[in-house]
């Protein structure tokens, strides 16, 4: 025993303390290991309690513990939303699971539309399927469990209301499950990411993978800024539009965001693949600062952009998503030798 | 071809004077000029014309990120148009007597990154989006009153990218992306799943539709970006897939004023390697030969466009830019390289600065 820790000792004093070198094929296991498939693994539990708390909601009149499954499973998809890449951009995924920015209100209003309608075929997975991407995910089910009329869910008129409901988060938890799996699998995209070879579509090598991650990080905090935060905040000419905030009418638009910035954070340390102590610090240090903005607004949106304090919060959190994208979409990028390709990935 | 003496015929005896010595030497030198959009080590944003030799004849600055540039001798104009989607186009002179002239988009109007001029060089057209109602635009600016801008036609789509003078003078093709952008949420692509692109026919003089042609509609997520006109007046085309990443549909195809439109089969090697991205389509100097580019995949194939098959698959990464010398291609990439290929004789060049996706011959 004495001999062991002898042993250890001396391993441990043979490794730099400064040393925290993990190699490209390392950042990429751990990607997927501990934050991928941990996180869409919560994220499929997530919906299928949503699942069940609609079926409750619908047999026994539960509706706050539906509308706080509804605020779970959001925010666990908020996590990882960013994952653009494998089983969630396969069948229309993330558009079906949240339709948004809808700048033309287009889901508020089918989904208005067929509750009108009591569209029978709305109420079942495979009719539901068959409908479009905006009735079918988060953006529906917010409506029918926060929006005008939610109350009838508990009585017998609602009963349509609820049925569609129900269908709608089977639907995600379907989803969920598929993603969950596909990045399960050991043959599938986890493998081609993690061990890239040149006969692979997507991932030819390793530098080719990384850049992927990187890139995921970098879009990732741009849509949460562009989609998520810039459409609500004031405009120049100083007239906000709390409306266009995600999830405005659950109270989930803070912690979404919330999640959105945790999840980026979280694939960022858990995959170690900030080496660089300064860099580490400054990319703490941002998502410290984005974090401090969200815990300042603490009012719902459309009396949080009208306060002065909470709109300077807003401001500094579009502020720390600027300094976050240059942190890692070009400092990250370089100490990596990554080109995050100035000619790709722009759809230009 | 812009050959040396049309080149320095057509700016007249004026800039002649204006040029330092360097730039005359290079000039004298160089019996093409390529431009490009740049980003500079310091991380700027600009324009380079450069000679036949790779050599750099004079640099512009841009106040963000340019993308396709178009220059008319007849105007002795170039424009560089604001990556999309933008708010500016630059108007420069190649020889430098006169300032650049900054275009800012109008109200409710978004510069889409590619434009070009009439045969006269009167009349400049740029791709552009009308954003509240998704719908694309061509806006009509007068060159001979400072680029006031006087009208617009619709491209009778969504999301334009490229559009072409076809050989005729008086018809423009538009490649329709279908994609839908809004400045509220960046770039943001806000329709994937009901796309509808689309390469149209417009009439020159009054902006009427001649044609519009679809692909099959299990291809509504395959975005047409990038066009190039053959000897046959085909108009090839390449494209960026939107849909499933595990889907391979095929990337390059083309488009008849007669009303054809059609993929042509890329062997599987190739398809992979072009990663449901193709970033430019240029043809070669006898329009015999197309060549398309994907800078995701780092790869470039040359098509026979009579065979409508590919002669030849190079690779250059992040290569995207292509245009034609006098017998191949140049191509160059967002990694500051520029190589010859398919019958283009000349060294690979490593320059301070990277390309953006397109190089531009003037001629």
């Amino acid at each position: 025993m004495r001999f062991l820790v002898a042993v250890l000792a001396a391993l441990l004093l043979a490794i730099p303390a400064t040393a925290q070198i993990i190699s490209p094929a390392e950042m990429l296991r751990s990607s997927v290991t501990n934050f991928i498939r941990p996180q869409t693994k919560a994220f499929a539990t997530r919906t299928a309690e949503l699942s069940r708390a609609m079926y409750v909601l619908c047999e026994n009149g539960d509706l706050i513990g539906a509308q706080n499954a509804f605020a779970a499973a959001a925010t666990a998809y908020g996590r990882l939303e960013f994952l653009r890449i494998g089983p969630l951009m396969e069948d229309n995924r993330a558009d079906r699971i949240l339709f948004f920015p809808d700048r033309k209100g287009i889901g508020l209003r089918q989904v208005q539309q067929l509750l009108a309608q009591a569209d029978l075929s709305a109420a079942t997975v495979p009719g539901l399927q068959q409908k479009s991407v905006a009735v079918q995910g988060f953006g529906a089910l917010e409506f029918v469990l926060f929006g005008t009329g939610f109350e009838t869910l508990t009585t017998s008129d609602g009963a349509f209301r609820c049925a569609y409901g129900a269908a709608v988060a089977k639907n995600l938890e379907e989803m969920a499950a598929d993603i969950a799996a596909g990045w399960a699998d050991p043959e599938g995209i986890a493998r081609r990411l993690t061990q890239p070879d040149p006969v692979y579509a997507d991932y030819r090598t390793t530098t080719e993978s990384l850049e992927a991650i990187v890139g995921l990080v970098s879009h990732g905090i741009e849509a949460v800024r562009d989609t998520r935060i810039n459409p609500f905040i004031a405009k120049a000419n100083g007239k906000a539009n709390p409306k266009q905030a995600l999830f405005w009418r659950s109270n989930q638009t803070l912690p979404m965001l919330r999640a959105n910035l945790d999840g980026l954070r979280r694939l960022v340390e858990l995959a170690g693949i900030v080496a660089d102590p300064v860099l580490s610090g400054e990319i703490t240090a941002a998502f410290a600062r984005a974090e401090t903005a969200i815990a300042a607004v603490t009012s719902p949106v459309e009396e949080a952009v009208t306060d002065p304090a909470q709109a300077a919060a807003l401001a500094d959190l579009v502020t720390a998503t600027q300094v976050l994208q240059r942190l890692i979409g070009e400092d990250l990028s370089a100490t990596l030798g990554l080109s995050v390709g100035f000619s790709s990935l722009d759809g230009d | 071809m812009w050959q040396r003496r049309a080149f320095l015929k057509s700016a007249g005896a004026g800039f002649l004077a204006s040029l330092a010595p360097r730039q005359l030497l290079a000039l004298e030198a160089n019996d093409l000029v390529f431009a490009s959009s740049i980003q500079t080590s310091a991380g700027k944003y600009g324009a380079v014309l450069m000679g036949e030799r790779g050599d750099v004849i004079a640099t512009i600055d841009l106040p963000d990120r340019g993308h396709d540039i178009t220059i008319s001798r007849e105007a002795g104009r170039g424009v560089v148009f604001a990556r999309q989607p933008g708010t500016f186009a630059l108007v420069f002179d190649p020889f430098g007597n006169h300032a650049p002239q900054t275009l800012t988009s109008v109200e409710g109007r978004h510069f889409f990154g590619h434009g070009v001029f009439s045969p006269d060089g009167r009349l400049l057209y740029a791709t552009e989006s009308d954003f509240e109602a998704a719908q694309g635009v061509i806006g009509i600016y007068d060159a001979t009153d400072n680029y006031r801008r006087i009208g617009e036609f619709p491209t009778y789509g969504t999301g334009p990218h490229e559009m072409l003078l076809m050989p005729d003078g008086s018809t423009f093709v538009v490649a329709n992306g279908g994609i839908e952008t809004h400045p509220d949420y960046g770039r943001a692509e806000l329709n994937l799943d009901t796309m509808d692109p689309s390469v149209v026919f417009i009439d020159r003089r009054d902006g009427k539709l001649i044609g519009q042609l679809r692909l099959e509609s299990g291809l509504h997520q395959l975005s047409i970006r990038h066009m190039a006109v053959d000897a046959q007046n085909r108009v090839w085309f390449g494209c960026q897939y939107k849909g499933a990443p595990s889907d391979t549909p095929q990337l390059i195809g083309y488009a008849t004023m007669s009303g054809e439109i059609r993929l042509i089969e890329l062997p599987p090697d190739t398809l992979r390697d072009l990663r449901n991205y193709v970033g430019s389509v240029a043809a070669s100097s006898d329009g015999t030969t197309i060549a398309v580019s994907s800078p995701e995949g780092d790869l470039l194939v040359a098509i026979d466009a009579e065979q409508k098959r590919p002669v030849l698959v190079e690779t250059l990464r992040n290569g995207c830019g292509l245009a034609a010398d006098q017998t191949g291609f140049v191509a160059t990439s967002g990694r500051g390289e520029m190589i010859g290929i398919a019958g283009a004789e000349r060294p690979q060049q490593q320059f301070d600065f990277v390309f953006d996706n397109h190089m531009l011959r003037l001629g």
